[in-house]
This record gives C-alpha cells, sequence and structure tokens, in this order.
C-alpha cells in the first residue's frame, strides 16, 4: 500500500511590505558583538587609569568612581566571591590587569566598527534611506504622544481598557527616528573622540575640539554610556512589539500591513 | 572614419550600484507565501551562521586570563583543543592581533609628519606628573659614575659623555612645557629642559645607513630591586623632531632620580613608555631595535 502523501499546502499570496535594507540589516548586526566587545575592552582599558576620580577614600583607598560602584553591588548582592572594587571591572570588561591584550583587541574592533559604520553611512545616503531618519516638524507632539502611549500601555491592561496605538504615517513614530538619528552621530562622536585620544599630536585639531586629551576620554565614555544604554529600551520594545519586528531586522520584510490592524 | 553603430545604453555600473542600494519603497504587495519562507529560512540561517562565527571568533580572541574566568575548568580545555583543531590557535591569535599592531601603527607613519608640532603650554598649566618608574629608580650609587655611551657613530668610535662633557658641547638649552601621554590613559603637562636631540646628532652623527637609536639604560632595577635593562627603539625621524629633548631638567630644577636623572629622553610625539629614562646608551643602528614593552604585548611604534 503506498503511503499516503501529505497534501502540499496551496501556495497563498500574502501582502509584505520591504522594511530594511540588507546593508542596514547586516550593519545593524554587526554592531552588536562590535559594541560589545569595544565596551568590554575600553572598560579594561579605562581600568587601568580612571578619569573619573576622588581623593583616595580612606576606608578601601580606591580613587575611582566605577570602583566604588562595584563596591556598592557587590554589598547589595552579597557578592564574596571575588574583589569588591574590581566588581564592574570583572563582570563587564576583559578583567583587570589586561592593559596590552585589551588594546590590541580594542582598535581590532575600532577599526572594524569604523569600517561598518562608513558601509552603513554609504549605503544610506546612496540608498535614501537617510531620509525616513531626519527629524520632522511634527516631532516634538509625536514624541509625547508616543511617551503617553508608552506610560498608559501597563495601566490600561491591567483595567482590561483599550489603549490604541497613536496614528504613525511614516516609517518610523517620532521618538525611534529621534534615537535612529542620534545613535548614528553618538557613533561618529566615539570615533571621533576615540581619534582625538589616540593621535593627540598629529591630529591635535581634533584634540582641541575635545578641549584637551582628557576631555576626549569624557566624551568617549559618555558616548559608551549612551550606546550602551540605547540597547536597553531597543530590546524591551521589540520584545514588546513581538516577532514580526525582530524577523524584519534578518528577512528585511514585515507582514504587518499599515492600515490592516496594526498600527 | 566609420562610427561604430550606437548601442543601446543600458544603466551604468554606477547607477545599477545606486539601484541595488536604493531603499525600497515601503509600500504594501503580494508575494508567494512559499517563496517568503524560502527566503526567510535563508536569512535566518545566515544570521545564525553569522552570530556563529563571532562567538567563535570571540573565544578565539579573548585573552586566557578571560575565558578561564568565563568558563572554568574542563569546558574551557575542550573548547580550547576544539578550537585549535580548526586553526583557532594562541599562536595564531597572537600573530593576528600582533598584525592588526602593525596595522595601526603603519595608519599612525601614514598621519605623521615631521612639520607637526606638538601643543606647548604655559608654565602655569603644568599638572601634577606621576613618575612611574618601570620597576624601581636606579640607586644613587649605581649612578655615582654616569656617562651616556654612544655607539654606531660616524666616526667608528664610542664616545663616553659625562653631565660635564655634555655642558661642554655648548648645545642650546631647549625648554618646552608639553604633554606627556602614557599608555595606561593619564597624562600630564610638565615643564622639561634640557638638548634637542637633534642637537646631540650634529655634534656626534651616526654612521651612514643608520636609521635607528637604540637607547638603554643598564641602571633601571626591577621591582624587586635587581638590574632590569630597559630599552627602546627610536626612529631617527623623530630623534630630530624639533621637540624631542634630552632632558635634564624637570620644573626648572635638576631632574629628580624617580624622573629619570641624569638624562631621559623626552619626544611628546610618542607614548610615555618610549620616553626612556636614566639613558646609559644611545647605539644607531641600521636594523630596527627591540623595545622592552613591545615585548610584553604592547605596541612598537606608540605615535601620537
Amino acid at each position: 500500500m503506498a503511503k499516503p502523501r501529505r497534501p502540499k499546502a496551496p501556495d497563498r499570496t500574502v501582502a509584505v511590505v520591504p522594511k530594511h535594507h540588507a546593508l542596514v540589516r547586516l550593519t545593524h548586526w554587526a554592531n552588536v558583538p562590535l559594541l560589545f566587545g569595544l565596551i568590554a575592552t575600553g572598560l579594561a582599558i579605562y581600568w587601568a587609569a580612571p578619569v573619573f576620580t576622588h581623593a583616595p577614600d580612606p576606608v578601601t583607598g580606591s580613587r575611582d568612581y566605577l570602583a566604588d560602584l562595584g563596591i556598592l553591588v557587590a554589598r547589595l548582592l552579597g557578592d564574596r566571591g571575588g574583589s569588591p572594587p574590581k566588581w564592574v571591572y570583572e563582570h563587564f570588561s576583559l578583567g583587570t590587569g589586561q592593559l596590552a591584550g585589551s588594546l590590541r583587541l580594542h582598535w581590532l574592533l575600532a577599526y572594524l566598527f569604523m569600517l561598518n559604520g562608513l558601509l552603513y553611512a554609504v549605503g544610506l545616503t546612496a540608498g535614501g534611506g537617510w531620509r525616513a531618519l531626519l527629524p520632522r516638524s511634527s516631532d516634538l507632539p509625536g514624541g509625547v504622544a508616543m511617551i503617553r502611549y508608552y506610560l498608559g500601555v501597563i495601566p490600561h491592561a491591567i483595567r482590561r481598557k483599550p489603549w490604541p496605538h497613536p496614528t504613525v504615517k511614516s516609517k518610523y513614530n517620532a521618538l525611534q527616528r529621534g534615537a535612529y538619528f542620534v545613535m548614528p552621530l553618538v557613533g561618529a562622536l566615539v570615533v571621533l573622540s576615540g581619534w582625538a585620544m589616540h593621535k593627540p599630536a598629529q591630529l591635535g585639531w581634533l584634540e582641541r575640539l575635545f578641549v584637551n586629551y582628557d576631555g576626549a576620554r569624557i566624551v568617549h565614555f559618555g558616548c559608551m554610556l549612551i550606546l550602551g544604554s540605547f540597547v536597553v529600551p531597543h530590546v524591551i520594545f521589540v520584545i514588546a512589539d513581538g516577532f514580526d519586528t525582530f524577523r524584519s531586522m534578518i528577512t528585511g520584510w514585515s507582514l504587518r500591513v499599515r492600515g490592516a490592524g496594526h498600527d | 572614419m566609420t562610427r561604430r553603430p550606437a548601442k543601446p545604453k543600458g544603466p551604468s555600473l554606477i547607477e545599477r550600484f545606486a539601484e541595488r542600494l536604493a531603499e525600497p519603497p515601503e509600500v504594501a504587495h503580494g508575494a508567494s507565501e512559499r517563496a517568503l519562507k524560502t527566503q526567510s529560512r535563508r536569512d535566518f540561517l545566515l544570521f545564525g551562521a553569522g552570530a556563529a562565527a563571532a562567538a567563535a571568533g570571540a573565544w578565539w580572541l579573548l585573552p586566557e586570563r578571560t575565558k578561564a574566568r568565563i568558563l572554568p575548568g574542563a569546558t574551557f580545555d575542550r573548547l580550547d583543543t576544539m578550537a585549535a583543531r580548526v586553526g583557532l590557535s594562541r599562536g595564531n591569535r597572537e600573530r593576528f592581533l600582533n598584525r592588526v599592531l602593525t596595522f595601526d601603527d603603519d595608519v599612525a607613519e601614514a598621519l605623521y609628519s615631521q612639520e607637526r608640532r606638538v601643543r606647548t603650554y604655559a608654565r602655569s598649566e603644568v599638572t601634577p606628573l606621576k613618575p612611574n618608574y618601570n620597576g624601581r629608580p636606579p640607586t644613587i650609587a649605581s649612578l655615582a659614575d654616569w656617562a651616556l655611551e654612544l655607539t654606531g657613530l660616524a666616526s667608528g668610535e664610542t664616545v663616553r659623555l659625562t653631565l660635564a662633557d655634555l655642558a661642554a658641547l655648548a648645545l642650546p638649552t631647549r625648554e618646552q612645557v608639553t604633554r606627556l601621554v602614557c599608555v595606561e590613559g593619564w597624562s600630564a603637562v610638565a615643564w622639561w629642559s634640557g638638548v634637542a636631540f637633534a642637537d646631540l646628532l650634529r655634534a656626534h652623527p651616526p654612521a651612514p645607513g643608520t636609521r635607528w637609536a637604540a637607547m638603554r639604560s643598564e641602571v633601571n632595577l626591577g621591582r624587586a630591586g635587581r638590574p632590569d635593562p630597559y630599552f627602546v627603539s627610536l626612529d631617527l625621524v623623530t630623534a630630530r623632531h624639533p621637540q624631542t629633548l634630552l632632558a635634564t631638567r624637570l620644573g626648572g630644577r635638576p631632574l629628580p632620580i624617580e624622573y629619570g636623572y641624569p638624562l631621559r629622553l623626552l619626544a611628546p610625539v610618542k607614548l610615555g613608555l618610549k620616553n626612556i629614562k636614566a639613558i646609559t646608551h644611545i647605539a644607531y643602528e641600521a636594523e630596527e631595535p627591540a623595545d622592552y614593552w613591545n615585548l610584553r604585548g604592547y605596541s612598537k611604534y606608540d605615535g601620537l
């Protein structure tokens, strides 16, 4: 007796919307390991000579605010595993006492990060994708509407009341547009402040742009904090928005057709 | 003259390239569900392959101490063996990362201009300077019969210069207030005085064909107090930079022992670790000499 063949589902036509260009998807995902590695090696470099310091603490002997933070966190978590002043460096960096190795890795990742950024910038400029990121005059009220919406999501869900998403007529809502506009600029700033530190003699004009050597270090650290903290809401919103949004950054298309239920 | 028949003009290479880069308009269109599934599967597989490659690369490149902390014990050893099987060995990693360092050095060398001066400051802008002696400063006794020994000279002789001999050369005194930048990340503005290295090179010219100064401090001590000679290489182009000094004074006073008494290099276009203290030997050489910290994993060029 012949095996009953599973009937092949008939092909259907579904509506899709193109979302992200392949170059945007590629450079987006390349940023994940690059930024992760740059922060981990960067903090290991920072450990060697912190720029944010105070007079030595009479009890711990610490002069470094990041070490103080580590002492605080280790105490809150009851962590007895390692040295409390090293807590931040042992959990968010390659570790202490690894300056030479961290510098080599930092340069490698920095060159790849610049290459990645260049690829993104060229693609976005030539392809016209930059237009979707430019700030608009409607962004201020649009941003306020989005914040009001996000603040209301949980209270309305608890009370089982409808809470419609503000209408978005463009590719991104005002908050997204703001973030996606600012992040590449912060990326450029982190590269510029990095070069100002790396070659302050040959690129003296760049060092002066950040006032002095330590100015470039402070800006570099600040950019790292901005880029790093962008990731938190970014990931939360993707999870909240659902699989289609995540998939669109891999495949490039979305099944969410505007005006067909969502948005 | 015959004219070629005009071909129907297709899009140029640049136009076709720009077309490929063009952001597709965000307009809904119909697509075959089966084709979408195939494409989606392909893209997710590519994504997974990329993630796996990034993880393998990260494992390969991470320092041993970091890896041992993330994954202690047998798992670490097993992964290490597996990685080495596919060529991701420690030896290959060291070679690769050292290539990265030389690439960065080449970029720095391309940026370098002999005409460019580092920024100078007013004496009132001087900031505290850490001595940061590698190991321990030399003992006073070991410096009692100090003299600078020059070899590789055009004269073919070995010249020994005491501080008095140096003064007798009557080289002009140079003063400068510049920033010294340490590889660790800190920096300090200090007021230095001494002679220009370029002037010493004129007084005692190096042999033709030499490109490097191998600078040594035999009196340097390690942390335990045992002799630990410190050595750096300096290319003669940098040695002739107008702001490269052989300094004898700091802040208007003779160099304190922990800042490099009796004579130190002050090359503000290089990181602090090139600025060797208590120099006892300068040998002009044709081949690039070794550097103390380069042998310990740091860059060799160290140009700022």
